[in-house]
């Protein structure tokens, strides 16, 4: 049996599509939820990029506190696997799920482009398909971006240049329990050789093997 | 029952970076030849409260900034009444 994933749809999301067609090319049964939805029964949960609500207050604020979102925290103590990518990974932030903050970029632009970064740890549910140390190429789109760190965590990813002012080059970090990933760059967007690389496959082909045991 | 007004003024901690102030600073500075040295660019949000007393909206605005307006990680912030 295929292992199951849902998108959130929160107002304002727009990765949903790109992530669900992702996780679907990767071999998940994949469901789209909306505010009012469950997230129970799901092995893994994504929270996709986008603008919810608007970026209002903060990027993540509003959306962190909606109901689906207290959902996802029920469910993240059980163990689940929780994927937050760059406004999912705000909104984790903003629910405390994940320590620290993102906060504008340093040059107060917002930067759409391909980046490097560096796997530096594969000891987890998501990256366990890369090699330690191997360096990858997918697309960044942020304007907050910058990552504060207030306490030691566990990084998953780094930025090969600083490209946003991020505290010691900080990409993507993974909670103590290994369950919850967020991450600023969109492997979403990095699927298929013909768009510009599909470096980004191996995170959800990790998801899978790690499900699949 | 009463309404109360009140402003709450939120800024970035001392110690975070804030470059939409550096960006105004550095206007003000250098093309319009202002002696401005420090510029913190924050947030003034503006609330109406009703409560049977003063101290009761007081509560209200404290809980509204702990649970939505003020991120303490890297914001601070203080109440003013209108």
């Amino acid at each position: 049996m295929k292992p199951r994933a849902c998108v959130i749809v929160y107002p304002g999301s727009n990765c949903d599509r790109d992530v669900y067609y992702a996780l679907e090319k990767t071999g998940f049964d994949v469901r789209y939820v909306g505010l009012e939805d469950s997230v129970n029964g799901y092995d893994l949960v994504v929270l996709p990029g986008g603008f919810s609500y608007g970026d209002y207050l903060r990027p993540g604020a509003v959306a962190a506190r909606e109901r689906v979102s207290f959902e996802v925290a029920k469910v993240a103590e059980k163990g689940k696997l929780i994927l937050g990518i760059c406004n999912g990974f705000q909104i984790l932030i903003e629910m405390g799920l994940l320590e620290g903050a993102l906060l504008q970029n340093s040059s107060g632009k917002f930067i759409c482009k391909w980046v490097d970064l560096i796997v530096e740890d594969v000891d987890n549910p998501f990256t366990n398909a890369f090699r330690k140390g191997e360096k990858i190429r997918i697309p960044i789109a942020h304007g907050f971006g910058r990552y504060v760190k207030v306490s030691d965590v566990r990084v998953v990813l780094r930025y090969v240049d600083d490209v946003n002012g991020s505290d010691e080059r900080i990409a993507g970090i993974v909670n103590e329990g290994k369950n919850i990933f967020g991450l600023m760059p969109h492997p979403e967007r990095a699927v298929e050789d013909l768009l510009g690389g599909s470096d980004g496959l191996k995170f959800f082909e990790s998801i899978l093997r790690y499900l699949k045991g | 029952m009463p309404v109360f007004k009140f402003a709450v003024d939120v800024q970035y901690r001392s110690n975070v970076r804030d470059p939409r102030g550096e960006t105004i600073e550095r206007v003000l500075r250098e093309e319009k030849n202002l002696p401005v040295t420090k510029l913190r660019l924050g947030k003034s949000i503006h609330l109406e409260v009703e409560a049977e007393t003063r101290e009761e909206a007081r509560e209200v605005v404290r809980r509204a900034c702990e649970e939505l307006l003020v991120n303490p990680v890297v914001e601070e912030y203080e109440v003013r009444e209108l």
